[in-house]
């Protein structure tokens, strides 16, 4: 089946003036309806948690209220309707999107993507013994720069069963994992893309079931440093990172937010196709990331040496 | 015994962050409801080492009911510290005793 990737995310939220002034202050773009997309219309989607348009909460209260894939075209939603339609029910809404639950109740959509093909470079850097790459008096960073995220990247999610998610996901929808935390859970990506996860999940407790974090692609690790120092200036709080993860290779800084959930800034994630063989890895520190920094206000060495 | 602020300085309802130590983040923050104040320390039971706020002083829920951690959204009396909901059910957070001088000045025992 060849899905893409999640095209956007649905909130409920307790908090609506916070969540959106977040969004605007992460980078993404306020399109009205309370929709926030970046650079290639990949979106946020935030709505007061009783708006009756939101799907049913889960259970445990998750302001996850939905997620909506881009397919490639119709003939692939006629294919999930086909599928999911063997054994539960699938909506066909207004806009001519599906909507159905995954075998834990996370509410999917499916709609034909609405993401822009994107044609811009990634961060480009000089090195020894590389052809240049940057060009000359092409200048690798700005003191002051307001990064814009650049695509919807994964969700992650809190699941009760990571297995039977699994089974879901690969059998009825056509995900690969493509490296896995033991005990934890897979990392997975739809046919239609090479990322190495578009989903990842954290087996919990059945309460805990939600949104752990979501994250949007940058143009490269100084986009999300710059995006991530940004938001410590405006008071936000730092969760994890700046980081480079193991599994994936993507760099990461994860922040809190009103949304129930980290929110996450992402670049230079691995690209995998069908020869690559899912590697498992023990969860802990030392296999979720290469090497860990943390912020710190701006600093110099003060002066000249003393005499 | 360290000196925060004055109890002037935390509105009504509120919460506040403080960094007596220095430490480049806020260790512990206060709530005052009327005349009272509560202290805890900002570290959330579930993890262990991750402090409670989105933003900087974010520490109580909209309607200022509870304290609320950001991370995975555990929620805790005001009063007690007591974990209520959430992942850390049960658990507390650590409390930290005040005082107030006669001017008004907020210490904290740390
Ligand atoms: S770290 Fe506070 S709820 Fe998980
Ligand atoms: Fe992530």
């Amino acid at each position: 089946m060849n899905i893409i990737g999640p095209d956007t995310l649905v909130f409920g939220v307790d908090d609506v003036d916070a969540c959106e002034e977040y969004l605007k202050d992460y980078g993404l773009e306020s399109v009205g309806d309370g929709q926030f997309i970046a650079l290639d219309g990949t979106s946020v989607i935030v709505a007061h948690k009783d708006d009756p348009s939101l799907p049913e909460p889960l259970a445990s209260g998750s302001m996850l209220r939905k997620t909506i894939y881009g397919v490639a075209d119709q003939a692939t939603l006629d294919a999930i309707a086909a599928e999911l339609d063997k054994d539960r029910t699938v909506k066909v809404l207004d806009n001519g999107s599906l909507e159905a639950q995954d075998d834990a109740g996370f509410v999917l959509g499916f709609q034909v993507t609405i993401r822009k093909p994107l044609s811009m470079p990634a961060e480009q850097i000089n090195a020894p013994g590389a052809s240049s790459m940057r060009g000359f008096n092409s200048l690798g960073v700005e003191k002051l720069a307001t990064p814009k995220p650049r695509s919807l990247s994964h969700v992650v999610y809190f699941v009760p069963d990571f297995a039977k998610l699994e089974a879901f996901y690969s059998q009825r929808l056509g995900f690969v994992t493509t490296d896995r935390f033991s005990h934890v859970g897979p990392f997975m990506r739809p046919a239609g893309t090479h990322d190495h996860h578009t989903l990842f999940f954290i087996e919990t407790p059945p309460h805990m079931q939600g949104c752990e974090h979501f994250t949007f692609h940058m143009a490269g690790p100084t986009e999300v440093v710059q995006a991530g120092t940004n938001m410590v200036n405006k008071g936000y709080q730092s969760f994890w990172g700046p980081g480079r993860h193991i599994m994936g290779s993507n760099w990461f800084w994860y922040f809190k937010s009103p949304f129930g959930c980290h929110i996450e800034y992402d670049a230079d994630m691995d690209l995998h196709d069908e020869h690559w063989t899912a590697r498992e890895m023990l969860p802990g520190a030392d296999n979720s990331q290469t090497f860990l920094l943390e912020f710190r206000e701006k600093w110099a060495p003060g002066g000249p040496p003393q005499q | 015994m360290v000196l925060l602020c004055h109890i002037d300085d935390i509105p009504e309802g509120a919460a506040k962050g403080f960094d007596p130590l220095q430490e480049g983040r806020d260790s512990l923050f206060v709530v005052r409801q009327g005349a009272t104040l509560y202290a805890y320390r900002d570290l959330c039971p579930h993890y262990g080492e991750t402090a409670l706020p989105w933003r900087k002083d974010g520490y109580l829920d909209g309607a200022g009911q509870h304290i609320v951690c950001a991370s995975h959204g555990a929620r805790f009396e005001i009063d007690t510290g007591l974990c209520i909901s959430g992942p850390c059910r049960g658990q507390t957070l650590t409390g930290i005793t005040l005082e107030v001088t006669a001017t008004g000045q907020v210490l904290a025992h740390l």
